[in-house]
């Protein structure tokens, strides 16, 4: 079976090490994840003003 | 040379440059990160969503402690359920199919959770050898039965992926072979077989999901009994 040749053992668990740690982790931690929506209605409605621009 | 069934398992070269790196990295690099903004795009959000689902899911049975492992776990989960699926796409390599990367990853993780549970709970992690209510007199013999069964979880951990998935590869080569065969022959025949690999396809997809949610869920449990 040659999952069993001892070769490559080293290498694959080294780099499965440096792709789980140094790859997936940072990448997952750079997500910023937004609140929730806020379910407020609004009471009054905006009335509309003119911007002065004179 | 002659290629047998379980060549396609050899971890592979080309050239004499071992190609474990890009089969291992390519995974990884199909999760995008997100950019600097408030919202992303549609992948990201799906993404980040996902991520949400499986931290919610594994870190509700774990007390406050344990969420210090929610990284942890969250990305393991990922690197497997993302190396699982592309395994399935024709003549790729699924490095989970390695003993040697499944048992990288399970023996160090349990032994923390063994060692955590060790270092701050002594008393309780040693506890969990002996359950409540065995009669006195199997007292040594349960010891000794749980001691064979804690020390035995990495090996089962690693060996319980590999096995699923090399069996599942295994027989999607087989199932194939024999429609390829069959067909000049006996094309009737050689299209059922075809059915019974389409079927067997859905379901590898589904045990390389499961494989994946197993394996953390494990590692999650065993987190729990020792934090």
């Amino acid at each position: 079976m040659p999952q069993l040749n001892p070769n490559p053992w080293f290498s694959i668990m080294l780099l499965t090490w440096f792709t789980f740690s140094l790859l997936i982790q940072p990448k997952l931690l750079s997500f910023t994840s937004a609140n929730n929506p806020v379910n407020k209605t609004m009471t009054t409605k905006p009335i509309p003003w003119t911007w002065p621009w004179t | 040379m002659n290629l047998s069934f379980f060549d396609q398992f050899s971890s592979p070269y080309l050239l004499g440059i071992p190609l474990i790196l890009p089969s291992l990295l390519l995974p990884a690099l199909l999760l995008p990160s997100p950019g600097h903004r408030w919202i992303n795009n549609r992948l990201s959000t799906i993404q980040l969503w996902l991520t949400h689902l499986i931290t919610k899911q594994l870190m509700t049975p774990l007390n406050k402690a344990g969420h210090k492992w929610a990284l942890l776990l969250t990305s393991l989960i990922l690197l497997l359920l993302s190396i699982n699926l592309l395994g399935l796409l024709p003549y790729t390599f699924t490095p989970t199919t390695q003993l040697s990367m499944n048992m990288a990853l399970a023996l160090p993780l349990w032994l923390a959770t063994l060692l955590t549970g060790l270092r701050n709970q002594p008393s309780a992690s040693l506890g969990h050898l002996l359950p409540e209510g065995t009669p006195t007199l199997l007292i040594p013999a349960l010891i000794l039965i749980e001691t064979t069964s804690l020390l035995i979880r990495p090996l089962a951990l690693g060996v319980r992926l590999t096995a699923n998935l090399t069996a599942g590869h295994l027989l999607i080569q087989l199932i194939s072979t024999a429609t390829i065969t069959l067909l000049p022959m006996m094309p009737s025949i050689s299209t059922l077989t075809a059915l019974i690999l389409f079927l067997l396809t859905i379901l590898e997809v589904a045990v390389a999901m499961i494989q994946a949610y197993v394996f953390v869920l494990l590692l999650s449990l065993y987190l729990q009994e020792n934090i």
